[in-house]
């Protein structure tokens, strides 16, 4: 069964550069638009990876990276956010966070952080 | 406006516009306004808090943001839809996240608030008593001007003072 990718960003753009990058390597990907609607949607699908947002409405990325890990401490997180600062990254690892992506989009990183966490899950 | 949030800006922009966009980016003259902040036909805000508070404001014309979100949509965007719309918004994002970065460095943690987008030349924003510096930046889409209307709230942290949370271990999982 293709690994399942939970994408989180209140960006349509990001949503779909992720679902298209994914989909063309192998992944099956889900969509959230904000935190809260990602820990409803992890609850129902528990995805393989989860791919974060931290700036978001509703619902940060990082809260909703504390109430996932609340529901499955074996979650796979990575953070993919342009907020790169040394004190978010230890806050985003605080919460559960298994990697963190700083912005610009790179597809390779994405990739390989998003494969080596599907690699490591279940 | 202090003399540390200009650069963080400048590099955030050049970095972030070449690698989205390939834009070859000449910088004009910097310079710095105190009067309310006129809108140009699209502008993405962004709003900041802490060490330093304020707004970033990107104004361009209707036909830079489409070309620029036709580079990065990779087709082209006749009409400025939604997913242009989102497009030039995370331009705006990423280049202030990645300078949020800087002012850390600089002493100055901030949060950033989600993009907005204004549509319309001519809708004054008034920063309320904060002075703008405007960085103009001409590409090969047209001419991007950056206003950064920030001001200090409170003193800068040390990089390793208790509460920074820069001086913390990262251990990587």
């Amino acid at each position: 069964m293709l690994p399942k990718v939970l994408v989180v960003d209140d960006a349509a753009f990001m949503r779909m550069r992720s679902r298209q990058l994914l989909t063309e390597h192998g992944y099956q990907v889900e969509e959230a638009e904000n935190g809260q609607e990602a820990v409803e949607k992890y609850k129902e699908n528990r995805p393989d990876v989860v791919l974060m947002d931290i700036t978001m409405p509703v619902m940060d990325g990082i809260t909703a990276t504390k109430e996932i890990m609340k529901l499955d401490q074996g979650a796979r997180i990575v953070i993919c956010s342009a907020m790169g600062q040394q004190s978010m990254v230890i806050e985003a690892v605080k919460a559960g966070a298994k990697d963190f992506i700083v912005k610009p989009y790179q597809p390779e990183k994405v990739l390989s952080a998003i494969k080596k966490q599907a690699e490591n899950s279940g | 406006m202090k003399v540390e949030f200009i650069n963080p800006f400048v590099e955030a922009a050049y970095r972030v516009l070449k690698q989205e966009v390939g834009a070859e980016i000449e910088k004009g003259q910097l310079s710095i306004v105190e009067s309310a902040h006129t809108s140009e036909e699209v502008t993405v805000m962004i709003g900041v808090v802490g060490r330093v508070q304020g707004a970033v404001f990107y104004g361009m014309s209707e036909k830079t943001a489409k070309q620029m979100a036709a580079k990065m949509l990779g087709q082209s965007t006749p009409v400025f839809d939604s997913m242009a719309e989102s497009a030039i918004a995370e331009l705006g994002n990423v280049i202030t996240g990645l300078a949020s970065g800087g002012l850390e460095k600089a002493g100055y943690q901030c949060r950033l608030a989600p993009p907005t987008v204004i549509f319309g030349r001519g809708v004054i924003i008034s920063t309320v008593n904060i002075k703008r510096l405007v960085i103009p930046l001409s590409t090969q889409y047209g001419r991007i001007q950056i206003n950064v209307a920030l001001r200090e709230n409170g003193p800068p942290l040390e990089l390793n003072a208790p509460g920074s949370g820069a001086g913390e271990q990262v251990r990587r999982l």
